[in-house]
């Protein structure tokens, strides 16, 4: 099922009556999700992605703007009428009721036409039970299961009714890090196999990045990019999206083009032909140095930490607009801890210009 | 050192409590059990010095003695009807003003207002609105100057009349005046507890059942009652125990004869048993007081059982 | 899976189903509150109708049918009732006793919890738990033995016939004093136990840093658990009042004399009949006037009674 939002806008009431300021939660959204893909919603806390999860489920009413399911206008439907399953951050699993309870809650509640014998619904819920793997813990309270077993009775009780569209809040906050990395894959999986349309709410870039078909990167209630997770983080729209994604995060500079070479202080280390002569905020990715005992730009040598695989250099630069740059290199480049400084070339496609005011990128 | 000097201190901080205490508590605690087991105790001789038997007569006699038993009947059969009746108002009351944004405050307070009342004072109001003005009620000359408000309520609809807690008047309909009374009393602080544990529940509860389309009943059944057992346990028990003390809000209605003119203690209690016997009977009265604490005990204990067989989380 | 669902959810016109949930909703919206209004009506109606009959001339209330509104508002009812239950005099007696035994109760309470929620000493975890244990027991039990307490205590009276003494008599016999309604409900475990659980909130650090500084013990519990304390013991205080004002029972059986009668009992004595042809509009002046303080305290200080009652359920 496809998604589609059209100028979706949410203005919440100022909660201070005497100030009189409305909170703009989300600011005229529109992009359209495509059927049967995992999408996620990124962005730091307050940006706005629940409030669009919750306008989705619709638990919230939108202020302006509308919501097709394919082509209908669910805008003004209530969250039952919509064939949604909803994960909620802290799971809402029904305290008094078993997994087993837990999971026929939904199907016990269709009416009418819709209503199903009593051992087709036992059926579906085991069959839901069974495709996130909880079917041992079905006679269970949730008080007796671990976060991340109850994580995935919530999304069993999600499942179940075969939803047109599944909505994940924050799926992953409560479960520890290793946890974390299995249930991604668990989510990804189950997506897959069932085909729906799945749309989840991440402050985690790593977490949207690894398994997202799609990402949705928000900020203060604005749209920033939408695009594949690989695109958008070798083609990021503007300076914040760039600083969002990606770790170590990418290493920001002040420069200045001039007659088509890109300046940090007085080192010219790029060549950016069709760039206008300017001052510029330079992003530069961790994996975009290379070390060049030649190479034009110049920095002083702290620390080389040794990952392996590859080599963390941390190095100052006068230019940077980080107290410490980061940049990962091949292990096969013998940089000597002893050194004071380390030259490097740079990867012109790591190496992003962006307006000193706008933060818009400058493309070259 | 420090110790036993802070020890010293704490029973000196302790000592008005304790010597109350003493004197208004534990004495009589110790002194009931005592009173109870001495048969035929009575103030009078036991200043007089006379030695009584130890034994259970007292609860022999208190409950051979006829008008324990139907004082014990008009107590359960009050508790039967305004504990279950008052509750379940209560939970629907509350649940509803949970559901409502505009007014709820206002609504709140009205429904707490019972609350801070005198329980004699608001009596005499309920007594002045069932009650009928007039002469020979029943007969066929009967003469009614003004039959009271809720009367006149019952003719505008069409109804009959009823004599409600005058003179002649039946205990169906004392019973009835009763409930109404008790349980409007009984209200608030039940809707108090209740609001505050509906408002305490996580709101996500509620929102998983919207989106898996719950109807309102089958939420209120399936997932409000449950999640507030603890709260209605609470209420119920709350609810018993004072139903079993019940004696202040019948003297509110019919004063300290505890029935309708005519027919005095028809609707005594246990409690008022306790009164009645306690300056010239205290062994009797005490016998009595042992076994309201044992009912209490019992039906409080009962209570936790059954919720904590409906409860299990 | 998913494909069934989609042709399910397909079949429906969403425009109908949409319309027919927004009828819904405001047909839910519009019977509650048919039916709070309804329950409010209800729950008032007492007091309106004491209000409307306590300005009605005898006559009117009289009238077959009632009127729900008086046709000529009258006042005398109020001059007859104060009198004719001597309130002024009940006003006094109840205030002086509701006064005097929340003070003397603040403190005995305030120290006991202090004791309980910071000192050490042995025995205490079972002594508390012994005082929790007390509350199980209904009152009336304690009624019986303390009646005869009162009546000669310590055997001071008994003492007093013996030795012929009238003073030792008087001390004896509680019967019929200010002393009588305040002394033996001086201490409440009810409020220790509200309190001390206030006061354990308080981090012990606190009053570390206090014995560190040198502090007296009085000093800090007055200058830093009071404080912070207080909306507790303001509960506690209106709680005690309200307990004064509406209590009936004990004062009725040990303090039915003029000269010590509270204002609830002088009031069931002043009008025992309630039922039958008496005069109801002066009834309902004096309950009016006898529930008038009650509601300035609720209108005030709605938040402390609420919050002190949600957590006891005991009738003030």
């Amino acid at each position: 099922m496809k998604v589609v939002l059209q100028n979706l806008t949410k203005i919440f009431p100022s909660r201070n009556k005497k100030s009189g300021e409305e909170v703009v939660a989300v600011n005229d959204f529109t992009f359209e999700i495509p059927d049967g893909k995992l999408i996620g919603l990124l962005g730091p806390s307050g940006c706005g992605k629940s409030t669009t999860l919750y306008m989705i489920s619709g638990l919230q009413k939108p202020t302006g703007g509308k919501i097709f399911f394919g082509d209908d206008d669910v805008t003004e439907l209530s969250p039952e009428n919509r064939g949604i399953g909803l994960v909620f951050q802290n799971y809402a699993l029904y305290p008094h009721m078993t997994v087993k309870q837990n999971i026929l809650f939904p199907l016990q509640n269709l009416k009418g036409a819709d209503k199903l014998p009593k051992d087709v619904m036992l059926e579906r819920a085991y069959e839901a039970a069974r495709l996130v793997q909880i079917d041992e813990l079905m006679d269970r309270k949730p008080s007796e299961l671990s976060g991340g077993q109850q994580q995935r009775v919530a999304i069993a009780r999600a499942l179940v009714k075969m939803p047109r569209v599944l909505l994940l809040d924050e799926p992953l906050s409560n479960l520890d890090a290793r946890l974390r990395l299995q249930t991604r894959e668990e989510i990804r999986r189950i997506q897959k196999e069932t085909g729906i349309t799945t749309i989840f709410v991440t402050h985690d870039q790593e977490e949207a990045m690894s398994i997202s078909d799609m990402i949705v990167v928000m900020k203060l209630g604005v749209l920033q990019q939408i695009g594949k997770p690989q695109d958008v983080y070798d083609d990021p729209a503007n300076l914040f999206v760039a600083k969002f994604l990606g770790t170590p995060p990418i290493n920001v500079f002040s420069g200045e083009v001039k007659g088509g070479k890109l300046y940090l202080g007085e080192q010219a280390v790029l060549d950016v032909a069709g760039v206008d002569d300017r001052k510029v905020t330079v992003g530069i990715r961790p994996e975009g140095f290379v070390p060049d005992a030649n190479g034009p730009m110049i920095c002083d040598l702290s620390n080389v930490e040794i990952m392996g695989r590859d080599v963390s250099v941390v190095s100052k630069h006068a230019a940077s607009l980080n107290p410490q740059i980061r940049s990962i290199v091949d292990a096969d480049c013998r940089i000597s801890v002893g050194d004071a400084t380390v030259r490097f070339t740079l990867k012109p496609h790591k190496v992003f210009l962006f307006d000193t005011e706008t933060e818009e990128r400058i493309r070259f | 050192m420090v110790d036993s000097k802070k020890s010293w201190k704490a029973w000196l901080y302790l000592s008005p409590a304790i010597v109350l205490l003493l004197i208004f508590t534990a004495w009589p605690i110790f002194n009931t059990i005592r009173m109870s087991l001495l048969e035929g105790y009575n103030a009078m001789s036991a200043v007089s010095g006379v030695k009584f038997n130890f034994g259970f007569k007292n609860f022999v006699d208190v409950i051979n003695y006829g008008d324990f038993l139907t004082y014990l009947w008009n107590t359960i059969l009050l508790c039967f009807l305004t504990v279950p009746l008052s509750t379940l108002l209560a939970l629907i009351i509350a649940v509803c003003l949970n559901a409502i944004k505009p007014f709820q405050r206002l609504l709140q307070t009205i429904f707490f207002l019972p609350y801070v009342t005198n329980s004699i004072a608001i009596g005499m109001v309920f007594a002045a609105m069932f009650n009928m003005v007039g002469n020979n009620f029943g007969d066929p000359n009967e003469l009614v100057i003004t039959a009271g408000i809720i009367n006149n309520v019952i003719e505008f609809f069409g109804g009959e009349r009823i004599n409600w807690i005058n003179v002649g008047s039946s205990y169906a309909a004392n019973m009835f005046v009763m409930t109404v009374y008790i349980v409007w009393n009984a209200l608030p602080f039940k809707i108090l507890v209740l609001l505050g544990g509906l408002q305490s529940v996580n709101k996500q509860y509620y929102e998983a059942a919207k989106v898996d389309g719950t109807s309102r009943l089958r939420t209120f059944t399936r997932i409000t009652v449950p999640l507030l057992s603890p709260m209605i346990t609470y209420v119920v028990i709350t609810g018993f125990i004072g139903g079993f003390k019940e004696y202040s809000s019948i003297v509110g209605i019919f004063g300290a004869k505890m029935g309708p003119t005519g027919d005095p203690d028809r609707l005594n209690t246990m409690v008022g048993y306790i009164y009645k016997s306690l300056s010239l009977q205290p062994g009797r009265a005490s016998a009595a007081a042992l076994i309201l604490f044992a009912i209490i005990f019992v039906v409080t204990l009962l209570n936790l059982y059954i919720s904590k067989k409906n409860t299990h989380y | 899976m998913a494909n069934k669902a989609i042709t399910t959810m397909n079949a429906r016109n969403m425009q109908q189903v949409s319309a027919t949930q927004r009828v819904v909703k405001i047909a839910v919206q519009v019977l509650l509150y048919a039916f709070l209004i309804l329950m409010a009506i209800i729950i008032i109606f007492p007091f309106y109708f004491m209000l409307i009959s306590s300005v009605k001339e005898l006559a009117e209330y009289k009238q077959t049918v009632q009127t729900l509104w008086p046709n000529k508002i009258v006042l005398f009812n109020y001059v007859e009732a104060f009198n004719t239950a001597n309130l002024g005099r009940l006003f006094m007696n109840t205030l002086y006793v509701g006064l005097v035994s929340t003070i003397l109760s603040l403190v005995i309470t305030v120290l006991t919890a202090f004791a309980f929620a910071r000192l050490e000493f042995k025995g205490k975890n079972a002594l508390f738990a012994a005082l929790l244990g007390t509350m199980m027991i209904p009152g009336e039990l304690f009624t019986i033995t303390n009646y005869q307490t009162i009546s000669n205590f310590m055997g001071l009276k008994t003492l007093g016939i013996q030795l012929g003494s009238q003073w030792l008599q008087d001390l004896g016999n509680w019967k019929n004093t200010f002393t009588v309604l305040i002394v033996p409900f001086l201490v409440s475990i009810f409020y220790i136990y509200l309190l001390r659980q206030n006061f354990l909130q308080i981090p012990n650090e606190l009053y570390l840093a206090a014995k560190v500084d040198g502090t007296s013990d009085i000093k800090y519990l007055w200058k830093v658990m009071i404080p912070l304390a207080l909306p507790t013991l303001i509960s506690i205080t209106i709680l005690k009042m309200m307990g004064a004002w509406n209590s009936y029972v004990w004062p009725n059986l040990v303090a039915n004399d003029e000269a010590h009668r509270l204002i609830t009992n002088g009031l069931r004595n002043a009008f025992t009949e309630s039922t039958g042809d008496v005069n109801i509009p002066v009834q309902m002046a004096a309950v009016a006037i006898v529930s008038a303080p009650l509601f300035l305290v609720f209108i005030f200080l709605r938040k402390y009674i609420m919050k002190g009652v949600s957590r006891s359920g005991i009738k003030g």
